[in-house]
């Protein structure tokens, strides 16, 4: 079979209506009896074919201006009941151009579709309703699933990296399983979430946890409010639109795909610390500038330490972050999909299995995925979908971000010590060295601690929708969807007695301890739709849709911890001493109104309005309520007269939207007053103890955004090139922020709207396809984003927000008026002193000695005063811009993809850099601190500081902070189309190389997409879990 | 048309089905009560007056770093391994904090924190269906804690913002300027003087009771308060009440912290813990008393050291004369490691340290005033009016206690200071009386000189060893505006309006 062949059965699979669902029986009933109200009086019967005689299965075939029609079978055949007064079909197919057909009479109608011709008449779904793309006149990027059909992803996030401008994706950690981060046009709030709202088939989800990649049909995201507005109060970060795949009409289909592929972590982004030998040295060489600083000479040598003596015979050497790090770890998975069915109902079974073995040893990540789809049309006008899908998650896992966490530890613990004993067991407590000269911290064996420790998080996913569809008056359509997803999640986390403490001087054994949370969640939402759709004289087009929504959902949860358990073998909370278990509930709920009005004249001019109004249980009962209008238009000036005879534009729109939207993801609570604990005892009994936890704000309402954007979308050269470009400022405001106030209120913050902030950004994507020659197709895509954020108030008396982390974790943010969101706070750092003089010289700096660091004194009173008066900016964690490239060429049964990704002119502050170049001697250190200032030659230009002590030398500084500009070569993937023969059981084999995250180009070591604290301190790395590069081998197969 | 009006019914059902009622927004937080009605019956607001108590507790387990660690008595155990602290707790010891120091900032929204609580029970007690006995303890209770907390305030930070009112609305909050500190003594002596007529005889406490304040507390304070003020008539008036009420001595100064041994006849006042169970109302102190490091040998649980803060000086372990029983009651010169057998002669506080069942909850109470603290100072008031004569008698039941001679006649007026200033510095040792009592009864020369000696003498022979840490020029550097503390950096900020003290 050629590979056409197989693509066009492929894609037969795919069929393009997307819908949400699940039933609701109570309107099904309700609507049985209602009857076919406009007559049908003609079959229409025919086929689609491509221009090379292939027959086309699943091509749309519609009757014009309405959305009524039928799909073509899997033989390319179609047979449609019209009215008598229905003149013409159009008939669409992904890939092709479409094409409207006048039925003149005929019955049987046979129509020839171009093949590679523009997708703008691919039906995207944007909000409540699908449109197509020359019709859109806001802001949403399709995410072409083609192009990220081999990348082993295990989430949802993982196929948009790349994929479209203006939405960001950062592969912050290489944890299995673990969700990316991903932001839309930028920051928009200091005080509530950045999180996109995703909408899986019509749900409203706060992430997509539990989603099999491999079911998913098409992904569109909404930029713009005009797009966004529909969704109201969650809408103002972005949404993201999943549509699952549906069953296809026509022979069942039977898809296999197989992919496994091994991980590991390149050694150009890892960090290098010393072996045992270096250590020693490094110990030796700090002893005797220690000893020059309080003598003015050089000691003998026997007047060092024995123990430090003689570094050469350190002749056990570990490199602990070799020891964590696993060989080879497998990636796998599997996908089963069965569709099939007939005109009258379809239906989709699918099974899927994920098995990835994390990089660290002993971690990994499992899921199971089903899900059954079925849609069926009870009569002409009624159809009623459901969708269940079930997803099972276990985890083994570790902490991270963090210097007591494995992978920290890996990198500072003692490297002379062995992991094993002699005895073949763990080597418990590293680094008790106890002798003059040596202070290296103690510590617990991260190899044991990754054996013993168990960290589990399991989660169980059950969601289903349904819905009814009901067609009416022959342009109404009411829709009534019901959702409702059941969560429910357990962690587990066992620390044995065999372990050393994480902090410092706890030898083995240890009580152990138990920590375990279980968590249920049930959120339900029900959604009614009442759509019009209607042409007028062929050319006013008509579109509009009324809807009511609401939304409610509960998490309980019940945690516990014990410690002091008598032996290591049961693992239950009461067979701890010492336990403690509390529970917690806790709701919201949400009701909507909208509507949106859509209207093109003559495909020519283009306005869209829509408008939601929404209630929402978070916010204080005198401002609960909050209108969210937009409205958008766009002419397409290829249209116009002028523009029919330029030959080398096939189209060209502008537009322009303006729309509001909000954000209410600020927790539950936080306009409601609450009373703490605060117990006592009196009479030598317990006394119940009410404190005020926090103030009330029933004025506490939405965060709002506003947002403009105005685009350009073109199709150039015989449809070979598009364009899509953008600007768009986007400004949010009454920002749901925790103000300080004095605390002689009894408190320290509460919660108000106030504050602004902005983002303004370009946009570009362009695509190029061509065929060079029959055989050889070409393909790009290129997108870059620019962003500019910028705080504009946060309050006359709160006008910068700091963040602190405990300051020997290195690394502080500041949200600055006038400033972006979160940029790196400290000393400017100048270098190191390199003698007392300078030190004289100098602004005073309590505690410098030479070596030390030289800080600025910005606000030159003279002093640098460590009550952070001489603070400045140091590093902006923001990029310029980020970009992605995809090229792809076809040659015969050959396709080949490659994919670049990068970011340009922004930091990392490094708060691990605080340990691993903290040069005390208490922690292995980096190998570069060989190149520290010595007391022996007292270089000026060093910029690594004495290990002599002194003060504040891990206060946030400009050192720890580093340019993380990168370029990296994301994807790269080989397939083959394997030649079936016709009688063959099998209908097609694909088989594909793939390698991810391959190769990156930086000055940064280490992950430059990190994140350690996330929210508005970014960019912060503090030992994540290290991101593999992964090759997979794989392959489809289709029965 | 039939099947148009079966559409429009339908629909109306379908949209009615979910009406649009704000009902359906309404969440109140299961997990909390809201501030709303709570305040209203006895019930509830015992259960806001014992939150200020609890409030109480962690207030009271941190005041060792602002009035002992800051003065001579105590000390750090040095941590040379992990500096981590050197900016924040360790500044206090060595007189480096500052506008932004952390713990300096915790001081004074603990306190505020509390603060907000007593007014907001005050404001509601009028309107609160309660029986009028219990009603008075209430007040009298909240009206204490109110004068407590700005006596301890006055004494930190000099003057300081005057808040009796709830504010609840936060705005109100940004115009307030701090008050001078005669003004907030004046609202102290108020608040005291109503107190004492409503809090109930010591004698007259229920059981159940035992451990809320008594007439006595609030007695106990006005004599500091008074004595504070230097009017020193108006303080043994005070003080005398308090002897008036039935307190003494206990017979053995051992007995005055034994847990075993809680709300004694010599208490007045004491912070209530209960360790040895899930309650969470353990005293965790003594854990942040212990020295680093050890393997158990002082905690009593096998690997578990301490903080290595609050450590006695070698300064106050050389003042205690000789044969004075409360030396080894209140201190350790250290201990025997396990492994070694060898004397690590790190001092650590003795006089909480008692065993307990589980490891990191102790039971011992925290005193405030017992009857020893009001003696020694009924013995300063009649000495600053008329001399020493008739303030040995005090002075000496008090020594007779320890196992040491009376103090004999013929001291000055100035000597006999010097003498009660060590004695208080003994007897209530680690007991946050000292930066107080230093800043009471000595002039700022005096207090700088007392301070700068002591500097030295740690910076000559340190208490703990340092390792090859050298200080700092700025340690133990301590000039006269350090008496009182800054007013911290974040308050300003948000009001900056709000003055500071000179020198910061």
């Amino acid at each position: 079979m050629k590979k056409n062949e197989l693509l066009k059965r492929l894609r037969a699979k795919n069929g393009k209506r997307p819908y949400g669902a699940f039933i609701m029986l109570l309107f099904f009933a309700l609507f049985l009896n209602a009857q076919n109200i406009y007559s049908q009086d003609k079959t229409i019967t025919g086929t689609v074919k491509d221009e090379a005689g292939e027959l086309l299965p699943g091509a749309s075939v519609l009757i014009k201006g309405t959305t009524n029609g039928t799909e073509t079978d899997f033989d390319g055949n179609f047979s449609l009941s019209v009215g008598n007064d229905v003149t013409t079909l159009v008939v669409s197919y992904i890939g092709y151009t479409g094409q409207e057909v006048a039925i003149a009479g005929q019955s049987s109608i046979n129509v020839l579709l171009a093949a590679d011709a523009s997708e703008l008449d691919e039906v995207v779904l944007v909000g409540y309703a699908t449109k197509r793309k020359k019709d859109i006149v806001s802001a949403v990027s399709v995410i072409d699933l083609a192009e990220v059909e081999d990348v082993p992803a295990a989430s949802v996030e993982r196929l948009l990296l790349g994929q479209a401008p203006g939405v960001n994706v950062s592969t912050n950690s290489g944890r299995p399983g673990q969700n990316l981060d991903i932001s839309i046009r930028g920051m928009g709030s200091l005080g509530a979430g950045n999180d996109p709202l995703y909408v899986v088939d019509g749900f409203p989800l706060e992430s997509s946890n539990g989603i099999n990649p491999n079911d998913i049909q098409s992904i569109s995201i909404l930029k713009d409010a005009a797009s966004t507005a529909i969704y109201g109060a969650r809408g103002s970060n972005g949404v993201i639109l999943i549509t699952t795949k549906k069953g296809t009409i026509g022979k069942t289909t039977v898809t296999l795909d197989v992919t496994t592929g091994v991980q590991n972590v390149p050694d150009n982004r890892r960090v290098e610390m010393m072996n045992a030998v270096e250590f020693g040295e490094f110990q030796k060489s700090s002893w005797i500038d220690k000893y020059i600083a309080s003598n003015g000479s050089e000691p003998a040598e026997s007047e060092i330490p024995a123990g430090i003596r003689n570094p050469e015979s350190n002749t056990i050497s570990t490199n602990w972050m070799d020891e964590i790090l696993a060989d080879n770890p497998l990636f796998t998975k599997y996908d089963l999909s069965i569709a099939s069915g007939s005109e009258k109902t379809q239906s989709l079974i699918s099974l899927g299995y994920l098995d990835q073995e994390g990089v660290i040893i002993k971690t990994n990540f499992e899921r199971f995925n089903v899900r059954a789809k079925v849609d069926t049309k009870i009569t002409d006008n009624i159809t009623i979908g459901m969708n269940v899908s079930g997803s099972m998650t276990k985890e083994k896992t570790i902490g991270e971000d963090s210097r007591h966490q494995p992978v920290g530890l890996a990198l500072w613990v003692d490297p002379r010590e062995p992991v094993y004993d002699e005895d073949g067991g763990f080597n418990t407590y590293l680094g008790d060295r106890d002798t003059p000269g040596d202070l290296i911290f103690n510590s617990a064996n991260p190899v044991q601690i990754l054996h013993e420790r168990k960290t589990t998080q399991n989660s169980n996913s059950l969601v289903a929708n349904g819905y009814f569809e009901y067609k009416f008056l022959e342009d109404f359509t009411f829709k009534s969807t019901l959702n409702a997803t059941l969560n429910n999640g357990r962690y587990n986390d066992f620390i044995p007695s065999t372990l050393s403490g994480f902090v410092w001087n706890r030898p083995a054994p240890n009580n152990a301890s138990l920590n375990e949370n279980y968590f249920e969640s049930f959120n339900w939402s029900a959604d009614q739709l009442v759509s019009y759709n209607k042409v007028f004289n062929d050319v006013h087009s008509v579109n509009a849709l009324l809807g009511y929504s609401s939304q409610e959902a509960t998490i309980n949860s019940i945690a516990g911890n014990a410690s002091k358990f008598p032996d290591d073998e049961i693992r239950f909370l009461q067979h701890g001493e010492t336990s403690n278990v509390s529970s917690a509930e806790s709701s919201w709920s949400l009701l909507a109104y909208f509507a949106q009005f859509n209207y093109a004249y003559n495909n020519k001019y283009l306005v869209s309005a829509t408008f939601r109004r929404e209630g929402s249980s978070r916010f204080g009962s005198d401002n609960r309520w909050g209108n969210f209008p937009a409205a958008s238009v766009g002419w397409r000036i290829s249209e116009e007269a002028i523009l029919q005879d330029v030959s080398w534009i096939n189209d060209l729109k502008l537009r322009a939207s303006f729309g509001a939207t909000g954000n209410n993801d600020i927790g539950n609570y936080p306009s409601l007053s609450t009373l703490g604990t605060a117990d006592y005892i009196t009479g030598g009994s317990f006394q119940a103890g009410k404190i005020l936890s926090s103030l009330s704000n029933a004025n506490l309402g939405w965060e709002k955004s506003e947002q403009f954007d105005y685009g350009i979308d073109a199709t150039l050269f015989n449809n070979h090139l598009t364009v899509v470009a953008e600007y768009y400022k986007k400004t949010t405001t009454d920002m749901l922020l925790a103000v300080n106030i004095p605390v002689i209120t009894g408190f320290q913050s509460t919660f108000t709207n106030i504050g602004k902030v902005e983002n303004t950004g370009f946009e570009l994507g362009l695509n190029y396809k061509t065929n060079i020659t029959e055989d050889l197709k070409f393909r790009s895509n290129f997108n870059i984003s620019f962003n500019k954020n910028k705080v504009l108030e946060i309050d006359g008396d709160n006008d910068e927000i700091r963040s602190q982390n405990s300051f020997y974790d290195g690394g502080a943010s500041v949200s600055k008026v006038g400033r972006p969101i979160g940029m790196f706070h400290g000393f400017r750092n100048l270098g190191t002193f390199s003698s007392q003089a300078e030190i004289d010289a100098s602004p005073t700096q309590d505690g410098a000695i030479p070596g030390s660091f030289i800080y600025e004194d910005t606000n030159g009173d003279g002093v640098v005063s460590y009550d952070r008066q001489d603070w400045v900016e140091i590093g902006n964690p923001h990029p310029d811009f980020v970009w992605a490239f995809n090229a792809g060429l076809d040659y015969k049964a050959f396709d080949f993809n490659v994919v670049f990704t990068g970011a340009q002119d922004y930091d990392i502050i490094s708060a691990i850099q605080a340990t691993t170049m903290n040069l005390d001697g208490v922690f292995n250190v980096q190998t570069r601190a060989k190149d520290r200032f010595r007391y022996t030659t007292r270089d000026p230009n060093a910029t690594i500081p004495t290990s002599n002590y002194w003060k504040w030398e891990r206060e946030s500084n400009s050192w720890y902070v580093h340019d993380a500009s990168h370029v990296w070569l994301r994807n790269v993937s080989v397939g083959y189309t394997v030649p079936v023969k016709e009688s063959s059981f099998l209908d097609g084999v694909r088989v594909f190389v793939n390698g991810d995250n391959l190769y990156l180009f930086t000055d940064y070591v280490g992950n430059p997409e990190v994140n350690a604290n996330g929210g508005i301190s970014p960019g912060r790395d503090n030992a994540p879990y290290p991101l593999p590069s992964t090759i997979t081998l794989g392959a489809t197969f289709k029965f | 048309m039939k099947n148009l009006i079966k559409i429009f019914i339908s629909l109306s059902m379908v949209f009615s089905m979910f009406s649009c009622s704000d009902d359906f927004l309404d969440k109140p937080n299961p997990n909390q009560l809201g501030e709303g009605n709570f305040y209203a019956n006895e019930v509830h607001v015992h259960q806001a007056v014992m939150g200020v108590y609890g409030q109480l507790q962690g207030i009271t387990g941190n005041q060792w770093l602002y009035s002992e660690m800051i003065t001579d008595n105590t000390t750090i155990h040095f941590d040379q391994s992990n500096r981590g602290n050197a900016p924040n707790i360790e500044s206090f010891e060595y007189w480096q904090y500052n506008t932004s120091t952390g713990r300096m900032y915790n001081l004074y929204s603990d306190i505020y924190n509390a603060m907000g609580n007593i007014n907001l029970i005050l404001s509601k007690l009028e309107g609160a269906d309660i029986e009028a006995g219990a009603k008075a303890q209430f007040e009298g209770e909240m009206r204490f804690f109110r004068a407590y907390y700005y006596f301890l305030l006055t004494q930190y930070y000099g003057d300081v913002v005057l808040v009796t009112e709830p504010l609840t609305d936060p705005s109100a909050a940004f115009e307030l300027a701090r008050s001078p500190i005669e003004t907030v003594y004046a609202q102290i002596e108020s608040d005291l003087a109503a107190a004492t007529v409503s809090l109930p005889h010591p004698n007259a406490i229920d059981a159940s009771d035992e451990g809320r304040v008594t007439k006595g507390a609030a007695l106990t304070l006005a004599g500091k308060l008074w004595l504070t003020r230097k009017d020193y008539g108006k303080a043994k008036t005070a003080l005398d009440q308090v002897a008036a009420l039935g307190y003494g001595l206990l017979g053995n100064y051992a007995d005055v912290f034994d847990p075993t041994n809680k709300n004694h006849n010599e208490s007045i006042f004491e912070v209530q813990f209960q360790g040895g169970n899930d309650l969470g109302e353990e005293s965790g102190f003594i854990y942040n008393f212990y020295p680093r490091e050890t393997n158990g040998e002082v905690t009593g649980f096998q690997g578990r050291s301490g903080g290595g803060w609050n450590i006695p000086t070698l300064d106050i372990i050389g003042d205690y004369e000789d044969g004075d029983v409360r030396k080894d009651i209140s201190l350790s010169e250290g201990y025997t490691d396990m492994n070694t057998n060898d004397f690590v002669a790190i001092p650590f506080i003795e006089k909480y340290r008692y065993d307990h069942t589980i490891e990191g909850r102790p039971d011992s109470n925290w005193p405030i005033y017992r009857y020893a603290d009001v003696l020694l100072m009924l013995a300063e008031a009649i000495n600053e009016v008329s001399g020493p004569t008739g303030a040995y008698g005090y002075l000496n039941e008090v020594r007779s206690r320890a196992g040491l001679l009376p103090a004999t006649g013929g001291l000055s007026k100035e000597a006999f200071r010097t003498v009660l200033l060590h004695e208080r510095r003994i007897e209530l040792a680690f007991e946050n009386h000292r930066w107080f009592d230093l800043r009471r009864t000595l002039s700022e020369t005096e207090l700088i000189a007392l301070l700068t000696a002591h500097g030295e003498l740690e910076r000559a022979n340190q208490t703990t060893p340092r390792g090859d840490y050298d200080f700092s020029a700025g340690d133990y550097n301590f000039s006269a505006f350090e008496i009182l503390f800054p007013i911290p950096e974040r308050e300003r900020l948000v009001n900056p309006d709000l003055g500071q003290n000179p020198g910061y």
